[in-house]
C-alpha cells in the first residue's frame, strides 16, 4: 500500500472531528472522500497532508511512519496537497508559484525554471505564466495549486475541493486534467461535493459522517448505499431507500 | 532601463565629484555617505523583514553591536577597529541564533516582540556597563596611527568604503532573490502554511534570512562606528535605529532589490533638512515624520514606490495599447 491511515483520531478538546478512520490506498488509484459538511473528510484529509498531527493511530507512506511527521516532511516523501480556500502566493507570478514547487526535486534555478515552464504548459497556464498569481480568478488559483504541487513530482495527490466552485465548462477542463495527472502514475485521493466529478473520476469512494468511514466501494455501490442516503438527506429517506 | 541603470549606477560613483565644485561640497559629500549607509542598514533589514516578511523592530540589537566591537578592541586592547568588525558580525550571528531559533517555532508576532524585547535588553545592559562605557559611550581613535584605523578627514573615502559595502549586497541579495532561498522567503511570506506543503522547511529559512541579515545590519554599525568614531547605547541600540531602517526601506519598497537605496535617498536628506531648518529643537520632527510616512505608505502604498512605479508603467502601457487598439 502507498498510503494506509490506521484507526486515526483527531480530537479537540472533548470532541472527536475524526473517531477511528481506515483508509488504505494502493499506488495508481483515484480515491474520493464524500461526505456532508462537518463530516470530519477535511480534517481527516490535514491528518494525511501533516497538516495536523492526530491524536490517535497511526499514518504510513510507502511504509514509512509519518503520523508526527510536519507537512515539508510529507512533501519530500512525495505527498503533495492543495487547499480548500487556494493559498497561492498572491505577489509572486504564476510561473515563481509553480518554481516554488519544482525547487523541491531541483533545487538549481535552471532546472526548476525548465521543470515549471513544462508544468504551466501541461496545466494549460503558459498564456498567464508571466502575471501575478492575485490576478487569477477561482479556477485559474485552483488550477495554479494543482501545477505547483505537480512541479514537485509528487508520488500522491490529496485534492481538497479542486473543482468547487467551477462552471461545469470548467469542471470538465479540471476533469481533463485530473485525468492527465493520474496518467502519469500518481495516486489521488480527492475530496469533493460534486458528485459527478467523484462518479467519474474515483474507483472507490469513502463516505464520512460524524467522524466515522460509514461505507466504502465503487462510486454506484456507495451512492446507493441507505446509510449514505441518510447521512446526507435524513433518517427517513435512508429507510426508503431500503 | 539598462540605460537608466546605468546612469544611476554613473550618479553614485561619480557624486563626490559632481558636488565636489558647490559651496557645501563637504556638507553634501557627507550626506551622501550617510544615505549610503542608510541604504545598507535598510538593505540588510530588508532581507529578513522584506523578502521573509518577518518584521524585526529590535534590529538595531545587531546594528549596535556591530557599532560597538571595533571601538571595543580599540580601547580595551588598542587594536585597529577594522579587528572588531568580524567579531560584531560573529556576535551579532550569535544573537541572531538566539532571537531567532525560539520564536520561529512560534505563529504570530512573537519575532516581532522578541527582537524588540532583546534590543531594549541589550541597550540597557550596555548603558549600565563600565567595560563599554555606560550611558557615556565610547570613542575611537582622534587621529589615525596608520591607514588600518581607517580615520579620514574627509567624508569621500567613507562614502567609496561604503558603497562597494553596498554594492556587495545588493549582489548578495540579487542572487539570492534568483536561488531557491529567494523564492522560498517569499513563499514563506505570502503563506507558510502552502509553502510548508510544498516542501519549504519554514524555520530554517527563517533563520538563515535572519544571519544574513544580521551580518549586514552588523557590518551597517560598524562602518558607522568607523566613520563618527564614537558609539553610545542610543545612536547604537536605540529604537529609532531599527525605525528607520524598517521606514527606509517600507518607503521604496520592502521586498525589492533597490527599494532601501531609493528610501535613502529620500528619507536621509529630509531628515538632514529638518534637523539643518528646525536646529535641536526640531529634533522631535523626526518621529513626527516618521510617523506620517508609515501612516501614508500603510493607507495608500503598502509596496512602497518601487510597487508605485511598476503599477504607474503598467498603466501607462495599458494607455497605449488601448490608443492603438483605438487607432
Amino acid at each position: 500500500m502507498l498510503l494506509e491511515a490506521q484507526n486515526v483520531v483527531k480530537a479537540f478538546g472533548s470532541f472527536k472531528a475524526v473517531a477511528g478512520a481506515d483508509l488504505a490506498v494502493a499506488e495508481g488509484e483515484i480515491v474520493g472522500l464524500i461526505g456532508p459538511n462537518g463530516a470530519g473528510k477535511s480534517t481527516f484529509f490535514n491528518c494525511i497532508a501533516g497538516d495536523l498531527r492526530p491524536t490517535g493511530g497511526r499514518i504510513l507512506f510507502d511504509g514509512s511512519d509519518v503520523t508526527d511527521a510536519p507537512p515539508e516532511k510529507h512533501a519530500r516523501l512525495g505527498i503533495g496537497r492543495t487547499f480548500q480556500v487556494p493559498a497561492t502566493f498572491e505577489d509572486m507570478t504564476i510561473l515563481e508559484n509553480v518554481m516554488v514547487g519544482a525547487f523541491l526535486r531541483h533545487p538549481g534555478r535552471g532546472e526548476a525554471r525548465d521543470r515549471a515552464l513544462h508544468v504551466v504548459e501541461m496545466t494549460g497556464l503558459k498564456e498567464q505564466a508571466h502575471l501575478r498569481a492575485r490576478s487569477l480568478g477561482t479556477p485559474g488559483r485552483k488550477r495554479l495549486e494543482i501545477a505547483r504541487v505537480l512541479a514537485s513530482r509528487p508520488r500522491l495527490m490529496l485534492l481538497d475541493e479542486a473543482l468547487a466552485g467551477l462552471t461545469p465548462a470548467e469542471i470538465q477542463r479540471a476533469m481533463d486534467l485530473v485525468r492527465e495527472i493520474h496518467g502519469l502514475g500518481i495516486t489521488l485521493v480527492i475530496v469533493e461535493h460534486i458528485m459527478e466529478v467523484i462518479l467519474t473520476l474515483a474507483r472507490r469512494v469513502l463516505v464520512f459522517n460524524q467522524g466515522h468511514i460509514i461505507a466504502s466501494g465503487s462510486p454506484r455501490d456507495v451512492v446507493n448505499d441507505p446509510a449514505v442516503i441518510e447521512a446526507y438527506l435524513g433518517r427517513g429517506h435512508g429507510r426508503k431507500a431500503q | 532601463m539598462r540605460w537608466a541603470s546605468l546612469a544611476v549606477a554613473a550618479a553614485l560613483l561619480l557624486y563626490p565629484w559632481l558636488v565636489a565644485g558647490t559651496d557645501s561640497a563637504a556638507f553634501l559629500q557627507d550626506m551622501g555617505a550617510l544615505v549610503l549607509l542608510a541604504a545598507i542598514g535598510a538593505s540588510a533589514w530588508n532581507i529578513i523583514g522584506g523578502y521573509a516578511g518577518q518584521i524585526s523592530v529590535g534590529h538595531a540589537m545587531f546594528f549596535g553591536v556591530g557599532a560597538y566591537l571595533p571601538l571595543i578592541v580599540y580601547t580595551q586592547w588598542q587594536l585597529p577597529p577594522l579587528a572588531g568588525v568580524p567579531l560584531g558580525i560573529a556576535v551579532s550571528l550569535v544573537l541572531a541564533l538566539v532571537v531567532g531559533v525560539p520564536t520561529f517555532r512560534l505563529v504570530g508576532h512573537y519575532f516581532s516582540m522578541a527582537t524588540i524585547a532583546v534590543a531594549e535588553l541589550v541597550r540597557i545592559v550596555m548603558g549600565n556597563w563600565d567595560f563599554v562605557g555606560a550611558a557615556i559611550g565610547i570613542m575611537g581613535p582622534a587621529t589615525p596611527r596608520g591607514w588600518w584605523d581607517l580615520i579620514f578627514r574627509s567624508a569621500v573615502p567613507y562614502y567609496y568604503i561604503f558603497l562597494v559595502v553596498l554594492a556587495v549586497l545588493l549582489a548578495v541579495t540579487w542572487q539570492m532573490q534568483r536561488s531557491r532561498l529567494g523564492y522560498y522567503l517569499r513563499a514563506l511570506r505570502a503563506g507558510e502554511r502552502a509553502a510548508r506543503s510544498l516542501g519549504v522547511p519554514v524555520r530554517r529559512y527563517k533563520l538563515y534570512a535572519l544571519m544574513l541579515s544580521a551580518t549586514f545590519t552588523s557590518l551597517a554599525g560598524s562602518l558607522y562606528a568607523l566613520k563618527t568614531g564614537f558609539i553610545d547605547p542610543d545612536s547604537g541600540f536605540g529604537i529609532l535605529v531599527s525605525v528607520q531602517m524598517i521606514i527606509t526601506a517600507a518607503l521604496g519598497g520592502a521586498g525589492t532589490l533597490f527599494g532601501p537605496l531609493i528610501g535613502a535617498v529620500i528619507l536621509v536628506p529630509l531628515q538632514t533638512a529638518t534637523n539643518t531648518w528646525f536646529g535641536g529643537g526640531g529634533s522631535g520632527l523626526t518621529y513626527i515624520i516618521y510617523g506620517g510616512i508609515i501612516v501614508l505608505i500603510a493607507r495608500f502604498e503598502p509596496g512602497g514606490l518601487v510597487e508605485l512605479w511598476h503599477r504607474l508603467a503598467a498603466l501607462r502601457l495599458q494607455r497605449r495599447g488601448a490608443k492603438r487598439h483605438a487607432a
